[in-house]
């Protein structure tokens, strides 16, 4: 005989808020509410109690919740969000391996299949009970409903009050749902707008409604709603998998400060992670390294090649120069390492290309330029759609298969641009150049041409404004200087050279 | 002292390319001592008219011309392909300036064209024949960036440049065509410079310095770059290269020119020269009303007195008068003589050919504005009051000292009607002979804000928060400021980039952005009117736009017929119908009787739904006015205006109207002029009549001084006319103190008085309306409701007015509404069946198809309504909602409906339906409880926007009695300075530009409308209480004075609605 199922609901309202106040105890009794959004346009995204108390509600604006007195903003934080719910989730395996979620964007919610835990724990009603307490412990205050039927739990769950438990035995499920209204079915709003009409507003009255009739006027979507409110709709559980984590960690018993230690180090670990990653058929796309430094802080350090790979020798290569470029400023007391799974590379060339070299070479090659040259300097340049005279992006190179356009060829002369500008002294004569000091070398202008005036992006911060001359000077020895100057308010600058 | 001319200039009115209004433009150019400004816009002389009418006040010289798009001059310079731009391909625009009439009429010409040669609204564009076409009398300038030269010299270096010019010297001559050297400090134009001097010295040309100036102020650049964001519909951070590389583009004074152009000093010399050459103004125009055609034989001023003289046997004789009969025969005649002299007889003829035109197509017309002064227009038939019996003032309509044509307005019905008569004036006078004034679009709170927002990057949500918040009050507070509107959207001023974008909404108001058409304004012209100005393709098909407004059009001395439409036109000729099908009567609008009942209810402000007098304001005063004659009611509807409260003129007459002050005269020759009045002038009539008898002033000079102190610049001219009058008043023998209270009197209404004949007119219909609504009161109501949104109430209010003067008002129901209200008789007595044009989301067609299909027999069950007529779901439920299904057979209640539609809805194909036994339901049961009361009036606002039932109020009655609430009933019974409850249903809110702040809500109940004010302070107390809440209570103080019930809140709350979406109009 097939045992009755039981099944119990975790429900976290405002979970942006709990999951952040969970580490902030003092604040959980106090008016605090949850902000997210691009500034200065952010919303309230989750309250706590006090707040809602005082007639705050989702969906306020900064101003409006400004007109409040006392009140606690927080930022909402997915990293806290996902540490709170990964918690959670741990809580609940602890009652039983099948564990489904199914959150919402300002709830958190899942549904832990209980059936034959008895033995173990107790009677459902003691189980939730000591569900609630765990995650109670935690920071988290739920509202946990157990009944025969998966729906009806996740109904009964958010019908209830914030950290009220709830058991229904298997059979009276109709019975209890009954009472609450149509919202806790999470209607789509043309179903919810019909049910209006109709005057349904609570599971009694939709569970009252003829089958057939309902069918015949809803479809099969009808039915189940009809089902949901009886407390019998059927549901396929599906478990989360155990989360595959690419993570390392190792806290050092000294600090360190040679790199190569801690490459030997970073070397293991990443065994571990490429041997994980491999049994999943993953590689690695992007490693990061953390260093815990002493006296508290981080420095954390992304490697990402072109392609995903399990090749280990090349990850420590590439995290060897990386650090080499950029190395922690203190001692280093422990070290993380997470990475990013992708899928396996296999890039087939034809059969009759010509050989290249393999992309983990070329990218161990950019990694030893990027060392030299520094972060954002290695790729390709881009122009930018700007008037600004030095209007230009770096771009990470990107294999192209399109032929590339042929400039046109009109390039009259050679400009060198000096980066930076070098500061000069400049003679005015009716606001014009007349003489300058160049690199200690002094210049009579033979002919000025300006000012060429830009500016722009006045409408932001960046915004920029600049004034050139083009210039024909000589020394006194006669040697001639083709060059163009900059001037910013009563500061000139060699800008570039003509050749 | 150097001395410079800007020959290239383009105002806002270039849409999205400029940043200055053409006055702006003007404003610097007087601050620069510039002696002479042209305004070339974009493809046409948009700006033109205020840009002259401006230069002319300031004493600037303007020059006319338009950058025209010639597409076989190339294309628009763009930068390289190599460099990433967005810059989409344009045809280069040629820079013209107009030297004489003749240039003008073919720069008129041309650009009419061109524009016609589309076939919808567009840009459109030239092309070298239509040049060649129209090159006399025209200066053509080689542009700057935009232009020709330009293109060329990227296409094909100076060799191409050169042939440019060289074509450009073939179609305009060589001694009109300028090489326009323009520098805004970049390297690429001052290349293409270089070669400019080199191809006007190998042609043997001038050149010519510009600035080629898009705004007045280098500070107006942002204004520019966001135009040409918001022009390409780009952000503005996208918008790169699109936007301008620097600043320079604006009017530069003589000095800063002459040094930017010390290489070649003589471009700058050739703008003064040629400024000097360019001898056309504005004002010389060439504009010719057409004429009348006339039998053979007869001359139009003939002809008009022949149609005149027969108006007269028409109009006065039925009156049998024989001494008014003798006045109005000497009036015409005084006029037509006046008429004959300025030729305006054409004018006179085409209206009273339109007029005749609608009277013969059954469309209602009536001539509004100072025409009625005129017993010629009443003759024509044109008007409807009688000037001669109502001794009104024909100089205030014409005068032969004006030097301006008359203006005769028409209204008629709203719609097909109004459309009819406007398509029958493009008929008779062609395409190129009449057109529709413009109708600028400007930049508004909402719109700044929006386009500004969108162009900053702002997302939609936040953009559309804002849109609500900002203000639409007449009157605006401290607290009404756009930064406010920001703050309560939930924006922080303090934010740099939202700083910013307050500042740029601001500035961008009044702006141009697009042109329209005006709704009934039409001008005509004696041969073409695209001499006069260009004409263009409105968006609407079939209909052409002149590129002035109505107030351009004014200024250029332009003349129009204004074909207006007035909704209560509409509610009138629909009475007109329906009483004589209905009530067996057949009222003659000329001569309605006029009846005490009807003031009765006039006096009572019972006056719901009437014209001009049933807004608050209008209510407010009804009763102090008491009108008991036609005359009152044309003192009411010019009183309550803007103009007399804030002349001072409503409170003394009203006072003497109530007997509580004495009516007294400054001097007792002004007794026949202000004797209707009590004293107190009201109508610029009146100002000139005043001017007439007490200092002998002739008509026409009488009407120069009510024109020149209605204008506040000519103080000048107003110095000698008061001379004038004073001298006048001396020689009447009027002493200096009296004379001080005459001036006084008339310089402070001269600018706010009402013309007497307008009111007289409005006063007609109003009284029209108030009669119908009295006697006929089914008819009125169908009739409004059918030509709805009009007026000051919503259908709801309407319906519950008429609902409380006893009419039965029956529900939608689709076995007997039509797509309109109909009229029912119930034996003897008559309802108005609500129409289905009232359920919301209902289309016409489908409707008119039910209709169609119900004359074939009633519909005998829901299945077979949907069955024989193709019903959408959503239609056929918004029609069980509002009870439309309740008298079809097996249909028990609208929840009924709504479970049957919801099956019958969702049709088994014609095969199964055959042997559907199967598919029968089973059940008989009816599983969906019947609407409560409450439920059914949230169906009802919901789905049709009003309730047939009882008043929403009237269900909580008992609820609010016990809680001392009283009704707008009871309110009338509570004595002055009680302290009172009321709540209501709010039906209207308005913040009057007079009323210094206070707000003024109207709110219904079952009984009766009751009236609330609502102090500044207490606004901003209650502010989303004001503005927002739907059913309101209100604790106050009670003011009844005159009859006139006010409460004067002291504490205001949202009364709880269960979400009725009752809507009322707030106004502006």
């Amino acid at each position: 005989m097939k045992r009755a199922e039981v099944f119990a609901c975790v429900y976290v309202r405002d979970f942006p808020a709990q999951a952040l106040l969970r580490l902030r105890p003092e604040l959980r009794m106090k008016p605090c509410v949850v902000m997210a959004g691009e500034p200065p346009l952010e919303e309230v995204w989750a309250l706590t109690e006090a707040a809602h108390r005082l007639g705050m509600t989702a969906g306020m604006t900064k101003a409006e919740v400004e007109t409040y007195p006392g009140i606690t903003v927080l930022r909402r934080s997915p990293g806290e969000e996902s540490l709170a719910r990964a918690a959670l989730l741990d809580c609940a395996g602890g009652f039983s391996p099948r564990v489904e979620e199914c959150s919402e964007p300002a709830t958190f919610r899942c549904v832990i299949d209980i059936t034959g835990t008895q033995a173990l724990f107790g009677q459902p009603t003691t189980l939730i009970e000591t569900i609630r307490a765990r995650m109670s412990a935690l920071g988290v205050e739920a509202s946990i409903a157990a009944s025969g039927n998966f729906h009806a739990s996740l109904a009964l769950a958010k019908g209830l009050k914030r950290g009220d438990t709830k058991y229904v035995p298997c059979g009276k499920e109709a019975q209890a749902l009954g009472a609450l209204p149509l919202a806790v079915l999470d209607l789509p709003h043309e179903q919810a707008e019909t049910f209006g009409l109709w005057g349904i507003r609570s599971l009694e009255a939709l569970a009252a409604l003829p089958e057939k009739e309902l069918t015949s006027r809803m479809g099969q979507a009808g039915r189940r709603l009809r089902q949901y409110a009886w407390g019998e709709a059927p549901h396929l559980f599906r478990p989360i998998e155990p989360q595959l984590s690419l993570a390392e960690r190792m806290e050092l018993e000294n600090p360190v400060d040679v790199l190569d230690p801690l490459l030997f180090l970073a070397n293991a670990m990443l065994e571990q992670i490429t041997l994980r990653a491999s049994a999943r058929a993953l590689a690695l796309a992007s490693v990061s390294i953390t260093f815990g430094l002493e006296g508290g802080g981080s420095h954390t350090r992304t490697v990402c090649p072109a392609l995903p790979s399990n090749d280990r020798p090349l990850w420590v290569k590439l995290l060897h120069l990386d650090i080499e470029a950029n190395p922690p400023m203190a001692s280093v007391v422990a070290v993380s390492i997470e990475a990013e799974p992708g899928a396996t590379s296999k890039v087939q060339l034809g059969l009759f290309s010509p050989q290249m070299p393999e992309a983990s070479r070329l990218d161990v090659t950019l990694a030893r330029l990027r060392n030299l040259v520094g972060d954002g300097n290695v790729g390709r340049i881009v122009l930018d759609d700007t008037h600004r005279a030095d209007g230009f992006r770096v771009e990470p190179f990107v294999m192209s298969t399109s032929k590339a356009t042929e400039a046109e060829a009109a390039a009259f002369c050679t400009m060198r641009q000096l980066r930076p500008a070098e500061p000069i002294f400049v003679t005015l004569q009716a606001g014009r150049p007349v003489a300058f000091t160049f690199r200690e070398q002094r210049y009579l202008v033979t002919r000025a041409y300006g000012p060429w005036r830009t500016s722009g992006e006045w409408w932001s911060v960046t915004r920029w404004k600049c004034e050139q001359w083009d210039i024909d000077a000589q020394t006194r020895e006669a040697a001639a200087l083709y060059c163009r100057l900059e001037r910013d308010g009563q500061r000139w600058q060699m800008a570039a050279l003509y050749d | 002292m150097t001395e410079y001319v800007e020959l290239h200039a383009a105002s806002a009115f270039s849409f999205l390319q400029g940043a200055s209004q053409p006055e702006a433009l003007i404003e610097r150019a007087v601050a620069l001592e510039m002696p002479s400004l042209a305004l070339l816009d974009h493809n046409g002389v948009y700006g033109s008219a205020r840009f002259h009418t401006s230069a002319k006040r300031n004493s600037v010289r303007a020059h006319i011309g338009a950058e025209v798009s010639v597409s076989t001059l190339g294309a628009r310079l763009t930068p390289p392909a190599w460099l990433p731009h967005r810059h989409k391909p344009e045809p280069a625009r040629l820079p013209l300036l107009c030297e004489s009439r003749q240039g003008y009429q073919n720069l008129c010409q041309l650009v009419t064209r061109f524009k016609m040669r589309e076939a919808t609204k567009g840009p459109g564009a030239a092309t070298e024949d239509d040049l060649a076409d129209y090159a006399e009398g025209l200066v053509c300038l080689t542009g700057g960036d935009e232009g020709p030269l330009a293109a060329a010299l990227a296409q094909g270096g100076e060799s191409e440049g050169r042939a440019t010019v060289e074509r450009l010297v073939r179609i305009f001559g060589r001694d009109s065509v300028f090489v326009e050297l323009q520098r805004h400090q970049d390297r690429g134009e001052e290349a293409r410079n270089q070669s400019a001097i080199r191809i006007a010295r190998s042609l043997g040309l001038p050149v010519l310095a510009t600035n080629g100036v898009r705004h007045a102020t280098e500070y107006d650049r942002e204004v520019l770059d966001l135009f040409t964001a918001i022009r390409s519909g780009v952000e503005l951070n996208q918008a790169g290269r699109l936007l301008s590389a620097n600043s320079a583009r604006h009017l530069r004074p003589a000095h800063e020119m002459a040094a930017i152009f010390r290489d070649v000093p003589t471009a700058v010399v050739a703008t003064v020269d040629l400024s000097a050459r360019l001898r056309f103004e504005l004002d010389d125009l060439g504009y010719v009303f057409p004429c009348y055609p006339v039998p053979e034989g007869e001359t139009m001023d003939s002809f008009l007195a022949k149609r005149v003289a027969e108006g007269v046997e028409r109009r006065y004789g039925p009156k049998r008068n024989r001494g008014l009969d003798e006045k109005a025969k000497k009036q015409v005649s005084h006029e037509l003589s006046l008429i004959a002299r300025l030729g305006f007889a054409g004018y006179f003829l085409i209206v009273w050919d339109i007029v005749q035109y609608c009277k013969r197509n059954d469309i209602l017309v009536q001539g509004r504005g100072s025409a009625a002064n005129s017993a010629v227009c009443y003759c024509l038939e044109i008007t409807a009051v009688d000037p001669v019996e109502m001794e009104l003032l024909f100089e205030r309509f014409l005068s032969e000292s004006r030097n301006e044509w008359p203006d005769i307005d028409l209204d008629l019905p709203s719609e097909d009607k109004r459309e009819q008569a406007i398509q029958y004036v493009y008929q008779r006078y062609g395409e190129l002979g009449a057109a529709m004034t413009a109708n600028v679009i400007s930049y508004r709170g909402k719109s700044a804000a929006r386009e500004t927002g969108k162009a900053l990057g702002f997302d939609e949500d936040t953009l559309g928060r804002l849109s609500c918040l900002v203000s639409n009050w007449e009157w605006r507070g401290k607290n009404d400021t756009m930064a406010h509107s920001f703050k309560y959207a939930g924006f922080d001023l303090e934010h740099p980039r939202i700083a910013k974008y307050l500042e740029l909404s601001m500035r961008i108001q009044d702006l141009p952005r697009h042109l329209g058409q005006h709704s009934g304004g039409m001008v005509i012209c004696q041969g073409h009117l695209n001499h006069v100005v260009p004409l263009e393709r409105a968006s609407m098909p079939g209909r052409t736009v002149v590129q002035w407004d109505k107030e351009d059009c004014a200024d250029m001395g332009i003349i129009k017929v204004d074909l207006l439409g007035l909704g209560m036109m509409a509610v009138i000729k629909d009475c007109l119908e329906l009483i004589p099908q209905h009530y067996g009567d057949k009222p003659d609008l000329a001569q309605l009787p006029q009846e005490d009942k009807v003031y009765r209810t006039l006096q009572r402000s019972d006056t719901v739904g009437m014209f001009q007098v049933e807004s608050r304001a209008q209510m407010a005063s009804l009763p102090r006015n008491n009108p008991t004659k036609f005359y009152d009611l044309v003192v009411q509807v010019a009183i309550i205006r803007p103009g007399p409260i804030v002349g001072q003129m409503m409170h003394p007459y009203m006072r003497r109207r109530q007997g509580k002050e004495p009516i007294t005269y400054a001097h007792s020759s002004l007794i026949p002029v202000l004797q209707r009045t009590l004293g107190v002038p009201l109508f610029q009539e009146q100002l000139l009549r005043m001017a007439m008898v007490v200092a002998n002033f002739t008509g026409a000079e009488a009407d120069e001084l009510r024109r020149a102190v209605g204008m506040r610049r000519s103080w000048e001219r107003m110095k000698t006319l008061e001379g004038r009058l004073r001298a006048g008043m001396t020689a009447n023998g009027i002493d200096t103190k009296t004379q001080e209270e005459i001036i006084q009197q008339i310089s402070s209404f001269a600018l706010y008085g009402f013309p007497e004949s307008h009111a007289a007119s409005f006063a007609l219909i109003a009284y029209a309306s108030a009669y119908f609504k009295v006697e006929y009161l089914a008819a009125f109501t169908c009739a409004i409701l059918n030509n709805q949104p009009m007026g000051f109430y919503s259908p709801a209010v309407l319906v519950k007015d008429a609902q409380r003067h006893g009419l039965r008002v029956k529900p939608i129901d689709v076995q007997r509404s039509d797509w309109p209200c109909t009229i029912e008789h119930d034996g003897a007595v008559l309802s108005v069946r609500m129409g289905l044009g009232y359920a919301k989301g209902l289309r016409k067609f489908t409707a008119e198809a039910l209709v169609a299909e119900r004359e074939r027999g009633p519909f005998r069950s829901v299945e077979d309504l949907v069955q024989r007529v193709r019903l959408e779901k959503k239609e056929l439920v918004r029609l069980a909602g509002v009870g439309a299904l309740n008298s079809i057979e097996g249909v028990e209640h609208r929840r009924d409906a709504l479970w049957q539609v919801e099956r019958a809805g969702k049709l088994e194909g014609p095969l199964l339906r055959q042997n559907s036994e199967w598919l029968l339901e089973d059940s008989e049961i009816q599983p969906l409880v019947q609407m409560d009361t409450h439920e059914r009036l949230v169906a009802d606002y919901a789905g049709t926007g009003l309730t047939t039932g009882r008043h929403p109020m009237h269900y909580r009655r008992a609820e609010l009695r016990k809680q001392g609430i009283l009704t707008a009933e009871d309110l009338k019974l509570v004595p002055n300075g009680a302290r009172v409850f009321s709540a209501g249903c709010v039906i209207a809110r308005q913040r009057p530009g007079t009323a210094k702040g206070f707000i003024f809500i109207s709110m219904e109940d079952e009984t009766g409308i009751a009236n609330v004010i609502v102090t500044p302070d207490l606004y901003e107390q209650y502010r989303v209480t004001v503005t927002r809440a739907r059913f309101l209570f209100v604790a106050g103080v009670l003011q009844n004075q005159d009859g006139v019930i006010h409460i004067k809140a002291q504490h205001l709350a949202p009364l709880a609605d269960g979400a009725l979406a009752v809507t009322s109009h707030d106004f502006h």
